[in-house]
């Protein structure tokens, strides 16, 4: 596969993107790094508020419960999000200079992962200020993310070349992420969602990955491996696909954008 | 014949282009334009062009605007793609299409140099290695750890054709740009070309400036509406074209 050849080359390519990426959002801003804490901390008040204090959730520690499952969301939600765009953004260098097209996508993915692990110290403090302590289940943690991150790469193939070509999935998979982030249980326990409708919960891959953090945060215990150890297996499938497709269109990027 | 000592085998090329009356964007528009197909006209902008360069040659592609000079550099970096033919190059490639892609204005000039090298695949030690020899040539001096868009355009294109000048390709292909910067850098830059191509690195150059064919080229191409119209020696191509076109 040349896509590994390429990744090998232009290795630092890779790096100083996702280095760009994610020190370049903060940069000339006042707080810095700070808004990477901000941001989730008050949509987490905001949702704690809402689905806690007047919906009634009903859950034991409700803010490290929609922590494990608003903060992972945002890794997904934004690079899906995010790849949606990043050729379109980079149509200057793609039309001037020849360097391999799949590093913009995994770039994204990747500064989004990172940006991920930075947001989880938030997690971490929700777990250790209401007393659940460290844990050795905590070691499942980069499982969850590799997890992830396969399934997104998959994606984010698929969607960062198709959308070169058809403006309107960037509005498309906006309207898709907000339905999904009910589909998904961010704000509620999958336990609770009525029989009829439970399989929504068990298509869902996100659903699988969030149920994993709460296991190994909250519930102490050891995530689900069978469905994740599926989900790597599908994305690993589909990142074959999607690359396969990714290097077919990408032949057109110069000319579209 | 051997093959390898072509750097760039231009192998009966055809290019052309969509031009869309009315380019179709968004699934509804391009499910109605299958309905009406006369809607896009094909150009040709190349039309079955062969060529081989030699390595070490410095060649020039001469033409009017619009010949396809800058389309067939664009395919020779695999930007674009040919729709017939083939394009075969042998070893490493630079293109000084776009100076300072992928410079970050918010970032110093000294970590935009591993930006923008980065893009030309270099590694990090490669680029560590040539940073002092970049720094020297820009002569931005101590602007280097400034934010890049603290710069004037003319800093930015010096420290942009640094980073390109300095990246050690084996073949290099150059688009109108040598026109950086006050007289003496571009006296520079010249010199700098000249170095590489004593040096034995093959070149491609779109240029309009003829004075510049004679003094750096040892070939010429003179490309017509698609199609090589004369190659040989750069005085008697340049002769030719400025004749032709007169």
């Amino acid at each position: 596969m040349n896509i590994f050849k390429n990744l090998y080359e232009y290795r630092e390519l890779l790096k100083t993107s996702v280095k760009k990426d994610v020190r370049g959002k903060y940069k000339n801003s006042f707080l810095g790094v700070l808004w990477s804490f901000l941001n989730p901390l008050l949509q987490i008040a905001v949702y704690a508020f809402v689905f806690d204090k007047i919906l009634g959730a009903g859950e034991p520690n409700y803010a490290v419960f929609i922590c494990c499952g608003l903060i992972p969301w945002t890794f997904f939600s934004a690079a899906v999000n995010r790849c949606a765009y990043t050729m379109i953004e980079n149509g200057g260098i793609i039309k001037k200079v020849f360097f391999p097209r799949e590093i913009l996508p995994i770039s994204v993915v990747t500064a989004e992962a990172v940006n991920f692990v930075i947001s989880s110290v938030i997690i971490v403090c929700f777990v250790l200020l209401n007393g659940l302590g460290f844990y050795w289940t905590w070691i499942f943690y980069p499982i969850l993310l590799m997890v992830l991150y396969f399934f997104l790469i998959a994606i984010s193939f698929f969607v960062s070349s198709i959308t070169v070509y058809f403006r309107d999935l960037q509005h498309f998979i906006g309207v898709v992420l907000q339905l999904l982030f009910y589909a998904t249980p961010i704000a509620y326990a999958s336990s609770r969602v009525p029989s009829q409708f439970s399989w929504v919960v068990k298509l869902n891959p996100v659903a699988y990955v969030i149920e994993g953090f709460r296991s190994i945060f909250i519930f102490h215990s050891i995530p689900d491996l069978l469905p994740l150890i599926i989900i790597v297996g599908i994305s690993l499938f589909f990142c074959f696909i999607g690359y396969l497709v990714f290097s077919k269109l990408q032949k057109g990027f110069a000319e579209e954008l | 014949m051997k093959k390898e000592q072509y750097s760039i085998v231009v192998d009966n090329v055809y290019k052309t282009f969509n031009v869309f009356l009315d380019k179709s964007n968004t699934i509804k528009e391009s499910l109605l334009s299958l309905f009406k197909r006369n809607q896009r006209e094909k150009r040709v902008v190349l039309d079955g062009v062969s060529l081989n360069v030699k390595k070490g040659e410095c060649v020039a592609l001469i033409g009017v605007n619009g010949s396809g000079k800058s389309t067939l550099l664009k395919l020779m970096t695999k930007i674009i793609y040919p729709n017939k033919g083939k394009i075969i190059t042998n070893g490493k490639l630079t293109s000084l299409l776009e100076l300072g892609a992928g410079f970050h204005p918010d970032f110093s000039g000294r970590e935009n140099i591993y930006f923008n090298a980065s893009i030309f695949g270099l590694t990090k030690k490669e680029i560590d290695e040539r940073l002092d020899q970049i720094i020297e040539f820009s002569e931005l001096g101590s602007y280097i750890d400034n934010p890049v868009r603290t710069y004037s355009s003319g800093m930015y294109m010096r420290l942009a054709f640094s980073v390109a000048i300095n990246v050690d390709a084996e073949i290099l292909l150059v688009d109108e740009i040598l026109s950086v910067g006050d007289q003496h850098f571009q006296e520079k830059c010249l010199n700098k070309m000249k170095e590489l191509r004593n040096e034995g690195k093959t070149m491609v150059f779109v240029t309009h400036s003829m004075g510049q064919v004679k003094e750096l080229c040892n070939r010429a191409i003179w490309l017509c509406d698609g199609k090589i119209k004369m190659d040989g020696k750069p005085n008697e191509v340049v002769e030719a074209y400025i004749e032709g076109t007169r």
